[in-house]
């Protein structure tokens, strides 16, 4: 009776007292968020996009005396300029959004709540995958700012009178960059598929909820 | 005859995981975030280029589309895939088609856009009309749309997320 009574109170301390969440639970939604669609994954979008794309562009003027006849042939109007002023702009832009990727992103995962008792396709816990992600997350951010200041310098200072506007080094350092952002976008990913984090339906299914009230 | 060769031709397909889907992960929002970053910041650099007057900016952009016209193909032929496994319920069977015949119309709508822009930077490539501005906008707007209609079947609805996979597969959804 004793420790049942200890057991139920220690139940309410760890309700109510050792998740913060849970002093602001009133004005969060079931996908414990205070608005329906999370934001991070939407930035996402921008940073793996602009930056790929910038690596792969800078990749085309590279290679772009293999690709002039081609070019030619096709009678396509691009310069070796203009691939390499993709490489220069994306990744500008990249990193200027990613600021606020790694942002939201933490304001998110302050506030996830990730089902229990799972494991991810390579053994990780919950806790683990979102520690991975986000200390990942801010240093993929300083790689990135930091192959920015770089492909900036070679722009306008090293290589200026280069028609290849980047070292085989640069490219080299932004493929396996991509691998790794792979890597860390698909730990993100199972945070939503796998963990539940964030999602409406998996919240209210978890907790054993109707489902049907709410999303029919 | 026709059921014995319709079971052969299944037992070829791939089985499915715990997400319903042939592969691990779903591929389709991997590849759209090349249409959705391409597109948005193709309007980004179109703007920029004309109010700081950097015409190579207007390359930039034209190049981004191209990027983004190839990918909404792909996106579409994984998202058809991943769609037809995602037995959607409730509500989500609506948002889903709007998903689709928006994402189809993309694709057409940006073929068109690129080869408009194609046609006319063969007349001036360091000129932008303002009315391939206005449509350009329209295009962002749109792609927000599909973003925002995607976004809810994920985030919302949870199509090919475990617990709803297991909830359809158990019947209680």
């Amino acid at each position: 009776m004793i420790s049942n009574n200890l057991f139920t109170s220690l139940v309410y301390i760890f309700n109510n007292i050792l998740s913060p969440i849970t002093e602001i639970k009133d004005y969060l939604g079931p996908n414990d968020l205070p608005y329906k669609i999370p934001i991070h994954p939407n930035l996402v979008h921008l940073t793996i996009g602009l930056f790929a794309i910038g690596i792969a562009f800078d990749f085309a003027g590279a290679f772009y005396p293999f690709e002039k006849r081609i070019l030619r042939f096709l009678a396509f109007p691009v310069t070796r300029v203009g691939f390499h002023d993709v490489g220069w702009y994306n990744i500008l832009a990249a990193s200027f959004i990613t600021f606020f990727t790694v942002a939201t992103g933490f304001f998110e995962m302050l506030l996830a709540v990730p089902i229990e008792g799972v494991k991810s396709i390579i053994g990780q816990g919950a806790i683990t995958t979102m520690l991975w992600h986000g200390v990942g997350g801010v240093l993929i951010l300083f790689i990135l700012i930091t192959m920015t200041i770089w492909r900036g310098y070679q722009r306008f200072v090293y290589r200026k009178d280069f028609g290849r506007q980047v070292s085989w080094s640069y490219l080299f350092s932004g493929t396996i960059i991509l691998l790794i952002m792979g890597l860390h976008g698909s730990l993100g990913a199972w945070l939503a598929s796998d963990f539940g984090v964030h999602i409406t339906a998996d919240q209210l299914l978890v907790n054993g909820k109707e489902i049907g009230s709410i999303l029919q | 005859m026709y059921i014995q060769l319709g079971l052969v031709v299944m037992s070829l397909l791939p089985a499915l995981n715990e997400k319903n889907l042939p592969w691990i992960d779903v591929i389709h929002p991997i590849i759209v975030h090349f249409v959705i970053a391409m597109t948005l910041i193709a309007v980004v650099f179109d703007l920029i280029g004309i109010f700081t007057k950097r015409s190579n900016l207007f390359e930039v952009s034209f190049l981004n589309l191209i990027v983004a016209t190839i990918a909404i193909f792909i996106a579409i032929i994984f998202g058809q895939i991943e769609a037809g496994l995602a037995s959607p319920y409730g509500s989500s069977k609506d948002i889903l088609n709007y998903h689709s015949t928006i994402g189809w119309s993309l694709a057409a709508i940006l073929s068109i856009i690129t080869s408009w822009r194609y046609v006319s930077r063969q007349n001036n490539p360091n000129n932008l009309s303002i009315g391939f501005l206005f449509v350009d906008i329209m295009l962002a707007i749109l792609v927000c749309i599909q973003v925002y209609l995607g976004d809810k079947l994920v985030w919302i609805y949870g199509l090919h997320t475990v617990p709803v996979v297991n909830a359809i597969r158990d019947g209680i959804i």
